[in-house]
Formats: C-alpha cells, structure tokens, sequence
C-alpha cells in the first residue's frame, strides 16, 4: 500500500468569495480531495476562488495538472480563480519547471 | 443473501453515505430501506453528541488508514427514528471496494439482554434478604427467575433447585436431583471451557466458595450428548453465612448466555473474515485464512471449493484445528469426483445456488455415500454430526461453495450457522471477483503499456542506450511514462516524457505524442520545433491534454535538446552529475509560448541520464520524497559507468529508498558516449 500523504484544507467563505488555504502534500493521492472541495465550492454558488499555496511543502506533476483545469474551468465557465505563491522550494519546482509560474494567474509569481 | 441476518447490517461509502440497510435495520431503526439510501448513516442511527466523533473518525481513516473501532465489538447508543435511544452492540469492517471503501456494520439491539440483566441483579438481592426470612418468601421469589438456582451445602450436595433449574438439568422433582450423584447429570453433556479445555471441578464457583475464595463468574459450554443442542452459561455463585460468619450454603445462579455468545462469535468471526478477505488479492490463502477462522468456533471442518471454467470443483482449502484429521481429509478427497453428485449436497449446492442444511447426519446418509469400505471407515472416522453448504455466488453464477461440518464437538449446525456461513460466502465471492478483475486488468495493461515503449532499444554509433520503466504498484492501468529513440533524416533522435494520467486516456495520449514527434522529425530537425509541432496538436484535441518531454538530436559531441515542462536531463561525468538544458514551457498548456534548443556536449565516457518525475518524487516511509540532489548523489558516484550501470545504480538506488513499491510510474533513459578506443568502424559515417 502507499503510504497517505499528509495533507490539509482550510477553508474561508464570505459570500461568494472563497479561499482554500492548502497545508502539506499536493500529490496524487491527494489531489482527489482538493478536487472534490473546490466543485463542492462551485455547486454551492462560488464564483471567486483563492488557492493559497504558501503552506504548500510539495506539488507533484498531478497537482499541477489540477490547477490547469481550474484555471481552463473558470475561463469557460466564467468564475475568477486566484493563487497565491507557495513559499516552499518543492512545491514551486514543478511550477518553474513547466512555466506554470506565469501561465497560471498568480497574484505574485513564485520566486525560487 | 445479507437480508436474512438477524443482525442489522448497514454499508456506507467514504462520504458516510448510506449503500446498503437490510430488512433488520428497517425493524430496528424504523426506517425503509429505499429512505435509507444515500443519506448520512450519522444523521440516521447515531446520537446528536456522537456525530462529530463519527465524522472526525471517518476522516482520519480515510487521511492515515487508523481506525480504532473497526474489526472490534463495540457497546454504544443507537438512534431510533422517532428520536428514542437504545443499546447496541456493533462491529465496523472496512473493505477496500474499487478505489473507495466501503463499511460494513453489523449491529445488534442488546436492549432485552439489558433489561434482563438489571432485573436479574434486582432478583438477586432480594434473594438474598428473604433466605433470612420465611421459607414461603424465598419459594415465591426463587420461584420467579428464569434462571436456574441451586443451592448446595458444605459438601456441594443440592439441597434446593428451582422450576427452572430441574427443566435446565432435566429432573421432574428436587427429590430425584438429590438422588442423582452430579457426576451422572454431567454424563449427558460435554461441557467445556471457552477455549475449548476441560473444566475442572475446583474451578466450579460455588467450590471455590466453600474453599473460601471469592470465584469470577464461570464460563462455560455444554453441549447436550443426544440432542446436540449447544448452550453458554455462565455460572455465578454468592455464599450464604452463618450466623458465625462461615460459608453454610452456597447459591448458583446458572445464567443463559447462549444467544449473547454465539451472537459475539459469529460478529468476531465475520469481521475476521471480512478483514482476510479484503487483505489481499490472493484469494486462494485468504480463503484458507477464512476457513481455519471459522474451526473450531463455528464448526470443527471448513472446506472452500471452487469451480473452474471447465465446471471441475477445485477444493481450495480444509481446516481443522487437528493435523492428523486433515490428513484424513487428503485421503478423503480421493473419493470425491471433479464433478460432484448434482442431486445432492456439494454438488446440488453447485447447481442451484441455494444452501443446503443437514441439522442430522445419520448412520445411513453415511453408509449410503460411502463407494467402498475404506471410504465408509474413513466417513465414520470424521464423525459427522451436522452439516451445512453454502454457495459463493455472484449474481447468478455460482463461483463454488463452503462447507461447515460440525462432528466430535457434538454440536448440531442450525439455520444461524447457515446465514453465517452464507454472509461469508457473499464476502468470498466478492473477494475472487476482485482478484480476477485486477489480474486481467493487470494483464491488458501490462500488454498496452508494451505496445507504448520500443521493444528494443537501436544501436546508436558512437553510443550506447540504456532504460528501465518500472509500472505502478497498483498495476492496473496503463501509466503515462514513455520514451522513444527513432531515426529521421539520418539523425538519431530520442524522446522522454510523461502525460500525466493513467489509463486508456493516457495511453491514447502517448500514442499521440510519439507519432507526432516521429512524424513531424521527417520535415523538421529542431527538437525546439518538433516541440512546438507537438505542442500545437495537443492543443487541437477536444479534451485538455498536456505532457512533458524532452526531445533530442543525437549528435557526434552530444545532443542538441529542448525541454517541454520537464524534469532537465543529468550529465554524468567523472567528477560529478549536473543538470543539463534549460527548463521550456509544458506541452499543450499554455498560450504564447516557445521552446528552445541548447546544445549539451558529451565528452567520450559521459552519460546523458534522462528520467520521469516517479524517480524524483519516489516517496519515502517517513514522508521524504528522493529528491534531485539524492538522484546527483547516487550518479555522482557512477563516473565512466557503461549506460546500462547507471539505469542500474538509478534504479537500485530508488528502490532502496522507497522500501516498497512504486507509487507512481518511472522511466529511465541513459544515453552513453562511449570512450574513443571502442568506437566502431564508420561509426562516424553514419551519423
């Protein structure tokens, strides 16, 4: 069996304006749970959503993945998505990597 | 086949969500079957006060794997849909349902055994006042347990029993219980321990009482000699003191906890077998596990036979608690035909899918299966008593079947042994299923992931290749790991990469992604170009479809490569392993983006060593991902080392450091100039 990750959601509504702040592992056993959150987030009425990846320790290529599907979701179904840079070294390689830093909408680009 | 337990048994899913309420829980919780479904079971049966305890354990089952209460029996409130609350006693199993699970509860309303014991405990007590008072008195109330009471003297002779005790012990009259010596009473039961050991007269409570010791209440298990009716009682004995304060006479409550405690086993049994079953994959010794779990506790032999494709029974597993009895079950098994008689027992089982229950074995059943009289001695050695035969179906295919066979402990099977035995089998068959869809999964994608990767790796003038793909564990799906080495133009080319997605998704994406690179090296030589080629027909496919890739130029110094989202190529020399390229935007993703090529020059006895993020991100025990300066480290170390080496050393080192298996697909290209003196003749021609 593989071992689960550590891995934590918070979440912040005010009206339709909600953030999710990410804390531990955004990998592929993980990224199911951030997934289900965020649609849960959108069918309740969402248009405004912050992904705060600061306390993020490590994003695999599957994590990355995700967040390009918001991001296409949101321009075709017309809600605003917004991420916040993680602060960690393995979690902003991937980003860096695929040049993910400044093709995503990131208030500040992540910096090495 | 779950409707018919007496328990009620409730599933949920991983969101808490009701998947299954059998008739029972309808009874108990007053709630339909088709209401139950799809709603929260907390909302349904649990307490107000215990619902955040429920949640947050579910939880963190779901985020580490611990969950305290699962496979134990558990006493807690229950909740009643009219808002009343009552006891209960429950088992929690989870199995492992396709990529969710599933919990499975089984729980029984101990409300009656409750009442029972508080009215009993209130009985006793006043027993006890009135021996002091008129002998009237005591009648009418010893008179009105339903339990047996005895009381006996200093020299553990009855001198008193009540209504029920003479019916317990099978007397008309007080009188003629006193004339029996208790050795002859006992002569009609087998009586022993719960572990199955002799239970010797010095342990009996009221002995022990009169040797001047306070006795536990006494467990113990009888088993009627003629009837083969099985009963738990638990024997309680409380003195009764003269006036001087010594032990005159002793009294024995005799308390029935035979429902309790065959309702407990079959709990403890099914959870254990629940737990087997969804273990492992490997069915054949989880069935074994289940059928040495079911002796000596629910029957003395167990047997599992399944049916092959060609309807042959193959016997899967035997246990008995004895060896030298399994060994009369090898010798047995001769006698019995691949295909069992359809009219009756196994073999009608095998047919019709319905369970068959022998409460009587009799004498002439046996003389009349036996073919010779070996197999008669051998089917008398046995002793049958009792038996049952459940199917193991799926839908409406029968799969094979269990048998319970009770003999030397006496014990006749009834129709709840029978639900017991089929509740497992239900399990069982759920079991294989899933066995025998991983495995042919398994086999298709092994065979689609093949047709991905180049059967062989060419001969490359100048240099020498070498890879390695290590699969997923959960190999069931086609990982988005490739590499390709082509030739176009007369060049050499090679290609890494990784569509991230598993399945037939990604295997039609890589597909995609070599054809493309392949066709379009024809017209174009820039890997930057054959890049942004890629990366314009990913961007026309109607689903989103990104990857990463390097794309490379063999060339007579080194190569000329450029990156698209991937993990940067590690340069081995002898003095250290660099990273080498320059990081380009990942494939099909983004607007207004453009690849470059760069030059890596490889001096004779370097290697180019390109890999997937699976090594990188290889996940330790503890948490710790290997990580790129663990991969420079291990590479380091490889200085002039031929290309097959250093996929070893890399491939070694992951290995060791995961202790276990791949959570993620890994693939490993090494592309190895080889040093001046072994180059081949014209080698420099062709290139």
């Amino acid at each position: 069996m593989v071992r689960p990750t550590r891995f934590e959601i918070t979440q912040k509504v005010s009206r339709s304006t909600v953030t999710l702040s990410l804390l531990g592992e955004l990998d592929m056993s993980t990224v199911p749970q951030l997934s289900d959150r965020v649609r849960h987030q959108l069918r309740d009425g969402a248009n405004e959503l912050t992904l705060d990846l600061r306390e993020l320790a490590f994003m695999d290529s599957s994590g990355l993945r995700l967040l390009i599907e918001l991001f296409d979701d949101s321009r075709r179904d017309g809600w605003t998505l917004r991420l916040i840079a993680p602060r960690h070294e393995a979690a902003t390689l991937v980003l860096r990597a695929t040049g993910a830093d400044v093709a995503l909408p990131f208030q500040t680009p992540p910096t090495s | 086949m779950l409707d018919r337990a007496h328990n009620a048994v409730i599933s949920m899913d991983e969101r808490g969500l009701v998947t299954y309420w059998n008739p029972s829980a309808e009874g108990m919780f007053g709630i339909e079957s088709e209401r139950a479904a799809g709603r929260p079971v907390a909302e349904l049966i649990i307490p107000e006060r215990f619902r955040a305890a429920h949640v947050a354990g579910l939880e963190r089952f779901l985020a580490d794997g611990t969950g305290p209460l699962l496979g134990r029996r558990v006493e807690m409130a229950a909740l009643r849909c009219d808002g009343s609350e009552f006891p209960v006693e429950m088992t929690i199993s989870a199995i492992r349902d396709g990529p969710g699970w599933t919990f499975t509860t089984f729980v029984q309303d101990i409300s009656a055994r409750r009442a029972a014991e508080r009215e009993r405990e209130r009985l006793v007590e006043e027993l006890q006042q009135a021996l002091t008072g008129s002998e009237r008195r005591f009648e009418a109330i010893v008179g009105r347990l339903s339990d047996p009471v005895t009381i006996r003297d200093r020299s553990d002779r009855i001198t008193y029993a009540n209504r029920a005790a003479l019916v317990h012990l099978g007397f008309a009259t007080t009188e003629e219980l006193r004339r029996t010596p208790p050795a002859e009473i006992m002569r009609d039961y087998i009586v022993s321990r719960e572990d199955g050991g002799a239970v010797a007269m010095d342990a009996i409570p009221s002995v022990r009482l009169l040797r001047g010791e306070a006795p536990e209440p006494l467990l113990i298990r009888t088993v009627h000699r003629r009837s083969g009716q099985e009963r738990w009682n638990l024997l309680k004995a409380s003195p009764l003191l003269d006036e001087a304060g010594q032990v005159e006479s002793t009294i024995m409550v005799i308390e029935d906890v035979t429902e309790q405690k065959r309702a407990e086993r079959r709990s403890e049994f099914l959870a254990e077998a629940s737990r087997a079953l969804a273990s492992s994959l490997d069915y054949q010794r989880t069935l074994q596990t289940v059928a040495e779990l079911a002796v000596p506790h629910i029957a003395d032999w167990c047997a599992v036979d399944l049916v092959d494709r060609d309807g042959d029974r193959v016997s899967v597993s035997v246990a008995h608690v004895d060896p030298d009895k399994l060994r009369l079950a090898d010798e047995l098994r001769a006698y019995e035909p691949a295909r069992p008689d359809p009219a009756q027992g196994l073999g009608l089982v095998l047919r019709t899918g319905e369970a068959l229950l022998y409460p009587e074995i009799t004498e002439q059943m046996i003389s009349g299966a036996a073919v010779d009289g070996r197999h008669l001695e051998l089917l008398r050695a046995v002793g049958f008593r009792s038996a049952a035969v459940v199917p193991i179906t799926l839908g409406e295919r029968v799969l094979g079947a269990m048998t319970l066979v009770s003999a030397e402990s006496g014990r006749t099977l009834d129709r709840s042994d029978l639900e017991l035995a089929e509740q497992v089998g239900a399990r069982a068959a759920v079991a294989i299923e899933n066995a025998r869809i991983y495995s042919e999964r398994s086999q298709i994608a092994h065979t689609l992931q093949q047709s991905l990767l180049p059967e062989e790796l060419p001969d490359v003038p100048g240099y020498e290749l070498a890879s390695a793909y290590i699969p997923a564990f959960e190999y069931t799906e086609v990982g988005g790991d490739f590499y390709d080495v082509w030739q176009a133009r007369g060049q050499w080319m090679l290609a890494v990469g990784d569509v991230t997605g598993k399945g037939v998704e990604a295997a039609t994406l890589t597909s995609l992604v070599r054809h493309t690179l392949r066709a379009t090296s024809d017209f174009l030589s820039s890997p930057a170009e054959l890049l942004a080629q890629l990366d314009a027909t990913l961007k026309r496919q109607r689903r989103r479809s990104v990857c990463t890739a390097i794309c490379a130029r063999v060339e007579p110094d080194g190569v000329t490569l450029a990156v698209g989202g991937h993990p940067l190529p590690l340069r081995v020399h002898p003095s250290g392993a660099e990273q080498a390229g320059e990081f380009g935007p990942l494939l099909g993703a983004f607007d207004e983006v453009d690849w470059q090529d760069r030059h890596v020059e490889l001096p004779p006895g370097d290697t180019l060593v390109f890999f997937t993020d699976g090594v990188t991100d290889a996940l330790r025990d503890d948490g710790e991902r290997y990580g790129l300066e663990r991969l420079r480290g291990a590479l380091a170390r490889c200085g002039e080392d031929t290309a097959a080496q250093v996929v070893a050393t890399v491939t070694a080192a992951v290995e060791a450091f995961q202790a276990g298996e791949h959570a993620d697909d890994t693939a490993v290209l090494a592309l190895h100039r080889r040093p001046d003196h072994e180059h081949g003749d014209g080698a420099a021609d062709e290139i």
